[in-house]
């Protein structure tokens, strides 16, 4: 059994884990957790950070005890910097929370890369977390709408960079941008991503510490992330009816089904790929000719299946990739945003020159 | 020591004897022993015993006697003859002693009387003139009627009452006095005319007594009481008592129709089966079917203890645990109704019972009539509760899902705590 623990940070990692803790109860709905437990396959601890009370107030499935306020602030204003010197003043709190919480075998640490808690908390406690324990520590990093705003696209392309440099044993992206196709009103929206990577997230988190026909562990899973440039993505389809496991699989690797868009059979290092269903859904045969396909195109494939009875295919693909194209689009993007702001300041500071207009009438009166 | 006692009684029976002895008709008594002049007489009584004439040279003398100035007796006789005549009941002897020459002659003679009763003499003594110049006595005789103006009256209704008395007699009636006894059954209303303490009513003469108004207070024939007179004629003498006559008198009632109050009270719900626990409402109604106005009305209900007073109109007070209505009238013609809610309990059949009294005068009686009466609804069936058989459950049929419903409360609770930041 495996020792999980998750960590939530900012309003994004708080929601994205407020939704893991929801579908781990039965019911998956609101009041599943009046009559329900949650089913984790290991021992799951997690833990919700954040800045802005209101955010950790907004969630439903995570325990109280399990959501740390930083207290005095009411968010951070999207400042990184500000952030950062928040979690030197109180990293110490939610460090002994941790420690508190037990042993680890792995943790994740979600968060988004564009706002503020949680772009300037995640690398730092990363570096923490790989200082003080040596179980791996992966980052779960969402990316923002590119049309969010300029601090938004420029606190990704940093904290991504601190992320990358902070000791993570990898980042799975996992991007709004390409995610918004889910349509409807943006609360939906943003519930429809926070699900989705949720879903993902406790099918990892299963195959790993689960019986399978053909075994892949969290040794596993370093292997593959520890592959390409420690930039990783999540492939998963799930049939709602009887598809055949190639279809599934298929569609899993396609970019409608990635967290983060990219050509996988391009762009891909390594990759696990993980089967489940009722065994008379599983064809051997497909699931080989898919899995070769693959590995013929980006190198090894650690591939698992997992029988459960009754369940139609469902397939999750973990990727690391070498190189993505993507991700040079956000960050030239992120260029563009960060000059923009730049130019803002300058245009803010020389408008301060309006005040020597006022200065001209000091001491008069109005005449009528 | 003599017996004074003894003495007493034998001075008594003295006495009693010598009055017996002294009042004997039978023994002769001297009238008058004295002279009487030519011309004149001696009256005793209504008789007149005149000396016609005296001739002294023969020692007789002519005597006429008169019985009211009706000449009796005319004789003659000489001196120490006597003659006798019948006196009233008696005999009285006239004795002719001597008689005497003068201007006019004179005869001195002794009368006396027998057989006779000396007590009713009234009247003796010397008559210049003689007969003619004498008084007689007479007897009145007072007729007395008392008349009503009506024989058949009404309770409540007068009658003029006249009494009036006629001298019917030969003499004047003197010293009248009239006794006019009360009337029961009737009351003295009025007096137009009442006599003096002493009257006299002359020979024939009509006077009116008494006229006064009588008002009859009860029902029945009566016969009015007689009036009395007693009376003397002028000579004194006593009479018996006149008696008028008794007119009768027929008092009847009139038979005022009396008026009623007639309350008719009827009681009514608006639901003859009632769960148990429910509500019922009943409406009294009260109607006064007669002509006369009630009083003191009150109207008491009877709640059974199954039920439950809740509350009811304005008019209703609870007096004593108990719902009253009272109401000072209530007019012949009025209508009211007045309602109120009871909460049934316990299962079973019941009536609810209005109670009503009043009071009532019926224009004819002093006092008020008094009436009692009470009206009874139908049968009002309580039955069983929408839930009651829910009660009837044993205990742990509602603590087990009372503890579970804690449990999960409790649980719902902690996990509600546990998640609220």
């Amino acid at each position: 059994m495996l020792n999980i623990l998750i960590v939530g940070n900012g309003q994004c990692g708080n929601r994205i884990l407020d939704a893991v803790n929801k579908q781990a109860f039965a019911g998956k709905n609101k009041f599943s957790k009046f009559y329900s437990q949650q089913k984790f396959k290991g021992r799951v601890e997690t833990i919700a950070v954040n800045t802005a009370k209101n955010d950790l107030k907004e969630l439903k499935y995570t325990k109280a005890k399990d959501r740390i306020h930083i207290p005095h602030l009411h968010g951070v204003g999207a400042n990184r910097n500000v952030g950062k010197q928040v979690f030197l003043d109180n990293k110490d709190i939610i460090m002994r929370y941790i420690e508190e919480k037990g042993n680890f075998d792995v943790a994740f640490v979600i968060t988004s890369a564009s706002g503020g808690t949680g772009s300037s908390f995640t690398p730092m406690l990363i570096k923490e977390l790989k200082e003080r324990y040596d179980f791996p520590v992966y980052a779960i990093v969402v990316l923002p709408f590119r049309e969010e705003g300029t601090l938004y696209l420029q606190n990704a392309a940093f904290s991504l960079r601190d992320i990358r440099e902070s000791g993570s044993d990898g980042i799975i992206l996992s991007d709004n941008q390409f995610l918004k196709q889910l349509g409807g009103n943006v609360q939906s929206a943003y519930d429809g991503i926070n699900d989705m990577i949720a879903e993902r997230i406790l099918f990892l988190m299963d195959a790993l510490d689960s019986e399978m026909m053909m075994v892949t562990d969290l040794g596993d899973f370093k292997t593959v992330m520890s592959g390409g440039a420690g930039i990783a993505t999540i492939g998963f389809y799930k049939s709602s009816k009887d598809v055949p496991v190639k279809t599934a699989i298929q569609k899993s690797l396609s970019p409608a089904g990635l967290l983060f868009s990219t050509d996988v059979y391009e762009e891909a290092s390594r990759a696990m790929v993980i089967i489940k269903g009722d065994k008379s859904y599983l064809s051997i045969d497909d699931i080989s000719n898919e899995v070769e396909k693959l590995s013929g195109a980006i190198g090894h494939v650690f591939k698992g299946i997992i029988i459960r009875n009754g369940v139609y295919p469902q397939v999750l693909a973990v990727l690391t990739l070498e190189s993505t194209s993507e991700l040079e689009k956000l960050y030239s993007i992120a260029v563009e945003a960060i000059h923009q702001e730049r130019d803002k300041k300058t245009r803010v500071e020389t408008e301060k020159e309006i005040e020597k207009a006022f200065s001209q009438i000091n001491g008069l009166e109005p005449q009528y | 020591m003599v017996d004074l006692k003894k003495i007493s009684v034998f001075v008594f029976l003295a006495a009693l004897f010598l009055m017996l002895l002294v009042g004997n008709a039978s023994a002769r008594v001297s009238i008058f022993n004295g002279t009487i002049t030519e011309g004149d007489g001696y009256q005793i009584n209504n008789y007149v015993i005149d000396v016609s004439s005296v001739f002294v040279e023969a020692n007789t003398a002519v005597f006429k006697v008169y019985e009211g100035g009706e000449l009796k007796k005319d004789t003659m006789i000489e001196r120490n003859d006597s003659i006798a005549f019948d006196f009233e009941e008696g005999e009285m002897e006239l004795r002719l002693l001597s008689v005497y020459g003068g201007v006019l002659p004179v005869a001195k003679v002794f009368i006396t009387v027998s057989d006779y009763n000396i007590g009713n003499i009234y009247t003796s003594g010397i008559v210049d003139g003689g007969h003619e110049h004498a008084t007689y006595s007479g007897t009145p005789v007072l007729e007395i009627t008392k008349t009503v103006d009506k024989n058949n009256i009404l309770v409540g209704d007068s009658i003029k009452v006249t009494i009036a008395a006629v001298n019917t007699g030969n003499d004047e009636a003197k010293d009248v006095i009239f006794t006019n006894p009360m009337q029961e059954s009737f009351i003295l209303e009025d007096i137009f005319v009442e006599p003096a303490s002493t009257t006299s009513i002359d020979i024939g003469e009509l006077k009116t007594i008494y006229v006064y108004i009588l008002k009859a207070t009860e029902a029945g024939t009566f016969t009015l009481k007689p009036t009395t007179a007693t009376f003397s004629n002028n000579a004194d003498q006593n009479f018996p008592p006149a008696t008028s006559n008794t007119p009768k008198v027929t008092v009847e009632v009139l038979e005022i129709p009396k008026k009623t109050a007639v309350i008719e009270i009827s009681t009514d719900v608006d639901s003859v089966s009632v769960a148990r626990n429910d509500q019922i409402t009943a409406t009294v109604h009260l109607k006064n079917a007669g002509d006369a106005p009630a009083s003191f009305v009150w109207i008491e209900i009877a709640v059974p203890e199954e039920f439950e007073y809740i509350s009811g109109d304005d008019a209703i007070e609870i007096i004593g645990g108990v719902p009253k209505i009272y109401m000072d009238s209530f007019g012949p013609l009025q209508e009211k109704e007045f309602s109120y809610t009871l909460k049934a309990k316990t299962l079973g059949t019941y009536t609810l019972i209005s109670k009503l009294s009043y009071e009532y005068n019926n224009d004819v009686d002093f006092e008020n009539q008094k009436v009692s009466t009470e009206s009874v609804t139908n049968d009002i069936y309580v039955q069983k509760g929408k839930y009651d058989d829910l009660y009837e459950q044993p205990v742990y049929i509602f603590v087990l899902p009372i503890v579970a419903i804690a449990v999960i409360g409790a649980w719902i609770y902690h996990r509600y705590k546990q998640y609220r930041f």
